[in-house]
């Protein structure tokens, strides 16, 4: 089995140096569990990110080759279409650039195969792939595809293997020149980030350091109910209607 | 200030009993002075709290002392204001997560920035829902349709009823909240409409919407465009009158499968225990006043809660550090705080400000946990935690 890892050319989070993205590393961890031949493919100006992968497991790198500010999709397109791997699998964002994580759903539209997003675990069973899916609140989704299928994976997934040295030494990278493809969208202004403060349940403004800590602390609601020295059956009754009012216990199974 | 004058006389004389010729006075009836005289002992009595050894006070009069109705009428209710949009100029249309029709504070945020945008110019908000959502018109929702497809979890087969209702409807803009299941359905769409999509917006005004990326090196900004999805915590929810919400008829979607080559989805059973107290939904939690452990898990795995603790039982080794709940622990996301026998120390509550319900059984009427708690239950935890199992059980044999 043949599985394909799309590689961004990630920046380090801190550092801003050129740097394999963590969870494209982990995508690598992840299709080694179930294939022997793991491959990476990278479409853009420059490799030098995606080839820190190749000491993480990466048997070989084909690179497309494009100018600054290409649309890398149908490079992508071209290169999966010469050798179609039986899987795809990606990170959620791209390490750098826009990070609008739209670039596993277009490829997954322009092959017209089937798309899961966040994977954690992977298995196959005659030629059938199920896909381990992550929700939040730790909820988890089991889809069963048929082969060939593009896969995002989460950061909760296994971890990626540590990097070898001789490895990354032994990996190949193949260059190739791809098709250019200009990016045609409306003008984005761009300019350095400034941190928003995010929306909490504050104070008024002005308000003192006790004031804060309050509202940081208590509900805002009305006062709840209070049962003082109830028998415990009485207790016990009484919260799990409440607990059920709330919808966080499932109702009773009658009959 | 000056005080008048007592005339120590005049009061003996008020006193004085005319029943015979013997000059008496009668001192235990009180002096005639306009003020009610207070009893501390029977307000001490009024605010004892019942069935506990040792002497507590409940001087909040909050469950104790019953009110006394008052004898004035109450003023008739005035009827609450509904926004309504008859008319509106163009439509915003928001596709919430609602998982169980409930909205989620990231969904109430989503409408509130739709409102925004559709009170610029007087448009209306339009919630398309798959399934039926409680509360939308107090989060600013205008108008509804309930997408056929509610019971299918397959994004791909939402993805396409979604793009034929939109090519219907012509809103202005389309908001999806930048959730796992929201951001996914809103890139599933664009993939397969080819539309330009403005991901994870931080700021959102009528003029102006701003994003963050390269690692949050740089933030790109442009006029709003048609389908925005909104990062959490970037824009505060309606605030306002309620809106209406009226149902209006869904546009005509072909029902449609999802992708061919998906053969199931099905939801896997969540292994409470295993969770990691971060994303946990449900937490119950152990402090200082619970002393057997084995039957504080034992509920826990009935409940189907990720156990917790407070500070002072981590300290003592009863439970796992990473099950610390709290400041210098993990700050929860749950939406619901079963807290037994903690009282709540400012650290700790800080743990649980974002849980949306707590319920707290506890000794102390005072504590700070019972003041947060929607259900508070004053008590020794032990009885209730058997009398909760006890309950639990009878229920499953049924």
């Amino acid at each position: 089995m043949k599985a394909l890892v799309l590689l961004s050319d990630a920046r380090h989070p801190v550092s801003g140096r050129p740097a394999p993205a963590a969870t494209e590393l982990q995508a690598v961890a992840l299709a080694h569990t179930l294939a022997d031949e793991v491959n990476g493919l990278h479409a853009g100006p420059d490799a030098e990110a995606a080839r820190g992968a190749l000491g993480h497991g990466l048997t070989r790198l084909e690179h497309r080759q494009l100018t600054a500010g290409d649309d890398p999709l149908p490079s992508l397109v071209a290169a999966i279409g010469t050798a179609p791997p039986d899987l795809v699998l990606a990170g959620p964002r791209a390490g750098a650039g826009a990070q609008t994580g739209l670039l596993p759903y277009c490829l997954a539209e322009a092959l017209g195969w089937p798309i899961v997003a966040d994977a954690v675990s992977l298995a196959v069973a005659d030629g059938v792939l199920e896909v381990i899916q992550a929700l939040p609140k730790g909820a988890r989704r089991r889809w069963r595809m048929r082969l060939p299928a593009v896969i995002t994976v989460h950061p909760a997934a296994p971890a990626a293997a540590s990097f070898a040295l001789g490895v990354a030494r032994k990996g190949q990278v193949v260059e190739t020149p791809g098709l250019p493809a200009r990016i045609e969208g409306p003008p984005v202004a761009e300019r350095p980030y400034r941190p928003r403060p995010r929306l909490i349940a504050s104070a008024a403004a002005g308000a003192g350091a006790a004031e804060r800590l309050k509202a940081a602390t208590q509900a805002t609601g009305p006062g709840g109910q209070v049962m003082v020295a109830p028998p415990p059956e009485a207790a016990a009754r009484a919260i799990l209607d409440h607990l059920r009012a709330i919808g966080v216990l499932k109702p009773a199974e009658r009959g | 200030m000056s005080r008048l004058r007592r005339d120590p006389r005049e009061e003996r004389a008020t006193h004085r009993l005319t029943d015979g010729g013997r000059p008496r006075w009668g001192l235990e009836a009180p002096p005639a002075s306009g003020r009610l005289r207070r009893d501390p002992r029977r307000e001490i009595e009024a605010a004892r709290v019942p069935g506990l050894q040792r002497l507590r006070l409940d001087r909040t009069s909050r469950s104790i002392i019953p009110v006394i109705p008052s004898p004035v009428e109450p003023l008739p209710k005035a009827a609450p204001t509904i926004r309504i949009v008859e008319e509106p100029a163009f439509l915003v249309a928001v596709v919430p997560d609602a998982p169980g029709g409930r909205l989620t504070p990231l969904d109430r945020q989503l409408l509130g920035a739709a409102r925004d945008l559709a009170d610029v110019a007087g448009g209306a908000t339009l919630v398309l829902a798959f399934g039926t959502v409680d509360g939308l018109g107090l989060a600013g929702a205008d108008r509804v349709i309930t997408m056929a497809g509610g019971g299918s979890e397959d994004p791909s087969a939402r993805a396409i009823a979604l793009a034929t209702a939109l090519s219907a409807l012509h809103p202005r803009h389309v908001l999806f909240p930048e959730s796992a299941k929201g951001g996914d359905l809103a890139r599933r769409l664009v993939a397969r409409t080819g539309e330009e999509l403005f991901t994870g917006a931080e700021n959102l005004t009528g003029k102006l919407v701003t994003r963050a990326a390269a690692n949050r090196r740089i933030e790109q900004r442009m006029a709003p465009p048609g389908l925005m999805t909104l990062a959490p915590d970037a824009h505060s929810p309606h605030a306002g009158p309620a809106h209406e919400a009226r149902e209006i008829p869904a546009p005509d979607v072909f029902p449609s499968g999802g992708h061919g080559a998906i053969l199931s989805v099905e939801d896997l059973p969540v292994a409470a225990d295993a969770l990691s107290l971060a994303e946990a939904d449900f937490v119950i939690s152990a402090g200082s006043g619970i002393a057997d452990f084995d039957l504080f898990r034992a509920l826990a795995r009935a409940l189907g809660a990720t156990p917790g603790a407070s500070r002072m039982v981590c300290d003592a080794g009863l439970m796992p550090r990473a099950a610390q709940v709290g400041a210098s622990g993990t700050v929860l996301e749950a939406a619901c705080y079963f807290a037994l026998g903690i009282s709540g120390a400012p650290q700790h509550l800080q743990g649980v400000a974002r849980c949306e319900h707590v319920v707290a059984v506890n000794t102390d009427l005072h504590a700070a946990m019972v003041e947060r708690a929607g259900l508070a239950i004053i008590a020794d935890a032990h009885p209730v935690m058997s009398a909760l199992l006890v309950a639990l059980r009878a229920e499953a044999q049924e």
